[in-house]
């Protein structure tokens, strides 16, 4: 490489922006509106949700980590093939890993891991970041993108999986059953409480999203669509 | 009788946006107007039609376990299926290709109009969805897997066109400035989803 | 840089690589990966079948745990066909021999099956029962397994049943008596069931309600039925799930379907 090697610190201002900016102003899922599908399909628990965004972001941070260190090789005209292959090679290593070593794991993520290929923020951030930065930035936009997806992600599954099931399911821990279980009637339910089987469904989690960006947009006026 | 079912259900039942949300980011991105979805929803279907059955042939001759077989007893026992994504995917962005070409020559409005998007069909969830989709259901044969491609192609062309058509109705209403453009587009897409809920266990 | 990155050349041989690298890592990682996952897979379905036996001895059996326990409780493998006959009995102990004998008991993929000769079929003859029945007997594809359990001096027998519920497969395996008509175990799972409605058939406040229930009135076959939850129940219903009512309809009708073959497999084979 021929430009003169700076010496900037690892976190510089403009290395924790690239942290910081995808958690809001520009959100991946929200203000991008890229990833949506995932997003959606497995928001109604937790411990889905949470899985789901670990594993896209260790795609994330790897595919950028990939890409950016072939940035000066991959030919232009196949690129984004190229960018499909390293995605969709880097899937299927962690599905085979998980599915030797972790087979727990490996059940719950079974369906989603053909999404993780088709998300639109991975190949996005390959696309318009990874493809022109160094390898250490790139590190930090995948961790900053994944991030901003897991965040949403877990929202939208906090309030589908406490008002659709009344509780909780976080990996390692056991079921957090805050309002009380309702078979065998105890806590809330033993007054009467009920859950609300549209949360469970698939147009809620289209909802909770939409609600989402206007209290965002609502507290960042300078995001509002004209 | 049994293509008509499996239309019905793919386009319907399990429609590919209101149930699965499979290709919701151009779903949502490239919905602003009537004509730019009818066009893009277009191309959806055709991809799908094409790589559908084509997916299918891969899967049945290639990659299933035993497919191999008509290669001679040797190969019986081999099982490809771990690349299925990757195969796939790469037949997907390679027929991707082919109709960004194809637009670009025969109708380069269109491909002014579709600009970024047409690329990202390659990712747009729902083609690699339906090609997932189809391994699973394991279908007799291949005019299944097409009707099923078409199926899912017409679910999510109708989609984005009546989403386009309420949002080019919906710029002349006061709606809050916060949830204006994809906010409300969320909104109304649950509501749509509501209505399509309506076809759960519907059966000829 | 000297190498021009648009040639066709370049990419060509680009492409090339990283078709050869990509498919040598993946291939290299999914030969020497393939045994472990094969073990999971397989300790999976030992722990379903042993835990659906519904004696105390194998309630809660861990997947580790599994392969080796398997061989202690079951003691014997029987496929049998739709019409009754038996295609393969083995009474040795399960090793990783019998992994590519497609008949042995332990091997079928009834879902598998479902998918690709029950359903064809039964689309086929769609209301036409005794054409399904005619064509299912003569299938050579269809089969169902039967796990022959002992633990302290009884019998139990492992059946299996596999349909279709709201998205995608549902699957279970049923542990009865000795008198093969008193379930005293259930192992439900699913693949896609919308988790929070369907999903909850692999809970155990749903599989526990089948036990003590029976498959038989007077002398008459009489399959177990999924009501709405909350009403009254005979010894043949059991409370289905509020909001999943078509997980529920898939449960009904393959409990239905795969339990009246194996009645009759017992009724006229009574010195099995």
């Amino acid at each position: 490489m021929s430009e003169a090697k700076t010496s900037e610190p690892l976190f510089s201002k403009k290395n924790v922006a690239l942290i910081k900016n995808p958690l809001n102003k520009i959100n991946p899922v929200t203000i991008q509106v890229l990833g949506i599908c995932s997003a959606l399909a497995v928001t109604v628990q937790m411990d889905n949700a949470i899985v789901m965004s670990v594993a896209v972001m260790a795609v994330l941070v790897l595919g950028n980590l990939i890409v950016s260190l072939m940035r000066n090789m991959i030919p232009g005209k196949i690129r984004i093939i190229v960018q499909l292959v390293i995605v969709a090679g880097l899937v299927i290593i962690v599905d085979q890993v998980l599915k030797a070593y972790v087979y727990d794991v490996s059940k719950k993520l079974s369906v989603f891991v053909g999404l993780i290929i088709t998300n639109c923020i991975i190949m996005g951030r390959l696309e318009a970041f990874a493809l022109g930065n160094k390898p250490w930035a790139s590190i930090l936009d995948g961790v900053g993108n994944g991030f901003g997806y897991g965040l949403v992600l877990v929202i939208v599954a906090f309030f589908k999986e406490l008002f659709g099931s009344g509780a909780l399911t976080i990996p390692g821990f056991e079921k957090f059953e805050i309002f009380g279980n309702a078979t065998d009637m105890t806590g809330l339910y033993s007054m009467g409480y009920m859950d609300n089987g549209l949360m469970l469904l698939p147009p809620s989690s289209l909802f909770i999203v939409g609600i989402y960006i206007w209290v965002q947009k609502y507290r960042n006026p300078d995001l509002i669509e004209s | 009788m049994e293509y008509i079912n499996i239309f019905i259900k793919s386009a319907f039942i399990d429609n590919m946006i209101f149930t699965f949300f499979f290709g919701m980011c151009s779903y949502l991105a490239v919905s602003k107007t009537v004509k730019t979805a009818v066009g893009l929803g277009s191309a959806v279907i055709f991809v799908l039609v094409v790589t559908t059955p084509l997916n299918y042939l891969l899967e049945t001759l290639v990659l299933q376990e035993g497919a191999l077989s008509w290669l001679g007893d040797d190969y019986a026992t081999m099982d490809l299926s771990f690349l299925s994504f990757i195969m796939f995917i790469a037949v997907i962005a390679s027929i991707v290709q082919l109709v960004e070409m194809l637009v670009e020559k025969f109708s380069p409005a269109l491909y002014g109009a579709l600009g970024i998007f047409l690329p990202l069909i390659a990712v747009n969830c729902a083609i690699l969805g339906a090609a997932l989709f189809m391994q699973q259901k394991q279908f007799a044969n291949i005019g299944e897997a097409t009707i099923y491609g078409l199926g899912s192609g017409f679910g999510w062309f109708i989609a984005i066109v009546l989403i386009a058509a309420i949002r080019e109705k919906i710029k002349y209403s006061h709606i809050p400035a916060p949830v204006r453009g994809v906010g409300m587009a969320f909104i109304l897409t649950g509501l749509m989803g509501l209505a399509f809920l309506g076809f759960l266990g519907f059966e000829l | 840089m000297a190498i021009n990155r648009d040639s066709n050349v370049y990419t060509i041989v680009f492409a090339t690589i990283m078709v050869i690298v990509v498919g040598g890592i993946l291939a290299f990682l999914s030969m020497s990966l393939k045994p472990m996952q094969q073990a999971n897979v397989t300790n999976e379905k030992m722990q379903n079948i042993l835990q659906s036996i519904g004696i105390e001895e194998t309630d809660g059996v861990t997947r580790q745990e599994a392969g080796a326990k398997f061989n202690e409780f079951v003691k014997r493998r029987v496929t049998i066909d739709f019409g009754g006959n038996i295609v393969s009995d083995k009474t040795a102990a399960y090793t990783e021999a019998d992994r590519a004998d497609k008949l042995d008991a332990f091997n079928i993929n009834l879902r598998k099956e479902y998918s690709r000769f029950v359903k064809p079929i039964m689309n086929q003859h769609k209301g036409d029962a005794a054409a399904i029945e005619a064509a299912l007997k003569a299938s050579k594809d269809v089969h169902f397994p039967i796990f022959v359990c002992e633990s302290n001096g009884e019998t139990f027998y492992v059946l299996s049943a596999s349909g279709k519920g709201l998205w995608d497969d549902i699957w279970g395996y049923i542990g009865v008596k000795a008198d093969a008509t008193t379930i005293n175990g259930t192992v439900f799972d699913h693949k896609g069931e919308t988790p929070g409605l369907g999903s909850k058939i692999t809970e155990d406040w749903f599989q526990n309600q089948f036990i003590d229930k029976s498959i038989v009135e007077g002398e008459a076959f009489s399959p177990i039925e999924v009501l709405k939850p909350g009403k009254e129940k005979n010894n043949h219903q059991v409370d289905g799930i509020s909001g999943a009512t078509f997980t529920g309809v898939g449960v009904d009708e393959m409990l239905e379907r795969n339990m009246s073959v194996y009645y009759n497999f017992f009724k006229t084979n009574k010195e099995f």
